[in-house]
């Protein structure tokens, strides 16, 4: 099959997720031309038959770190990310919200747009991992291959970045009034710092 | 051989892979068959599964496309590399 039958009928989705990375207009739109642009300069690298979204998000999100130096950074910290233990984390975030019924506070909220407007304001490294699994539907597997990362990188990414998504969405209900007390929110760290247990 | 019901932290330290079908079908059916019984892990599940499921929906809170004009753009960049 041809470059055009395979690979442009996926330009929203690559638009979708460079827009999620650049949080800009313009910029997605450099960064979506970029890709497509080098994706076709390597189609004979391509697989016939293997996933083409996910080589054109591999693409995408090379062509954006061009462009961003600093998050390069990010790609390559592993040390001291325990998928594990924000996994519990975020159970316990779920039990103290249960006890103040912050939960049901959540549940008044119209929660896509919210949340929509949460993971724009959600920082990297986190904002791209929680786009391309719970946005986009990529497996572990596939968001470790985009991003450069290994699976336990993602899963720790991802599931501090749904615990944050989840603390913003408690501040968006204490906003709205629907909160007598504004919630405590976990201190955001870069990974490989000290961060609370 | 190993226990095959799991005790609460272990459920809970895979409920987002179980969430997300990242566990093996053994891992999967253990963290199923300890929701099934625990009246305390249960509500986390439920609770989690309407978070992620509002999650997957700003797909199309975001829109569901690029731009109309992006799409020539594109093209017009392909043609001149030799599409």
């Amino acid at each position: 099959m041809s470059f055009e039958q395979t690979a442009l009928p996926w330009l929203d989705d690559v638009y979708r997720f460079a827009r999620s990375l650049t949080m800009d207009d313009a910029e997605a739109d450099d960064v979506v031309q970029e890709t497509f642009l080098r994706a076709f300069r390597s189609w004979g690298t391509f697989v016939p038959g293997s996933d083409c979204r996910r080589w054109l998000f591999t693409i995408c999100r090379n062509a954006f770190l061009r462009g961003r130096e600093r998050e390069r950074h990010h790609g390559r910290e592993v040390a001291l990310e325990d998928g594990d233990a924000e996994a519990l984390a975020g159970v316990r975030l779920h039990a103290q919200m249960q006890r103040s019924g912050e939960d049901r506070l959540i549940a008044r909220l119209d929660l896509a747009p919210a949340l929509a407007r949460a993971l724009g304001e959600l920082q990297e490294p986190f904002r791209s991992v929680v786009v391309l699994v719970d946005v986009e539907e990529q497996s572990y597997e596939a968001a470790a291959a985009i991003l450069g990362v290994p699976v336990g990188t993602v899963r720790s990414r991802l599931f501090r970045g749904r615990r944050l998504l989840q603390e913003r969405l408690l501040l968006y209900a204490y906003d709205a009034g629907l909160a007598p007390t504004p919630p405590v929110t976990t201190p955001v760290t870069t990974p490989g710092s000290a961060g609370p247990a | 051989m190993p226990d095959p019901l799991l005790d609460c932290a272990a459920a809970m330290r895979l409920l987002w892979d179980y969430l997300d079908g990242e566990l093996t079908a053994e891992r999967e059916a253990q963290v199923r068959d300890h929701l099934a019984v625990c009246a305390r892990c249960y509500p986390h599940y439920e609770f989690e599964k309407l978070f992620l499921d509002a999650l997957a929906e700003t797909r199309s809170v975001a829109g569901v496309g690029a731009p109309a004009e992006l799409r020539p753009k594109v093209l017009a960049a392909l043609r001149s590399a030799g599409l």
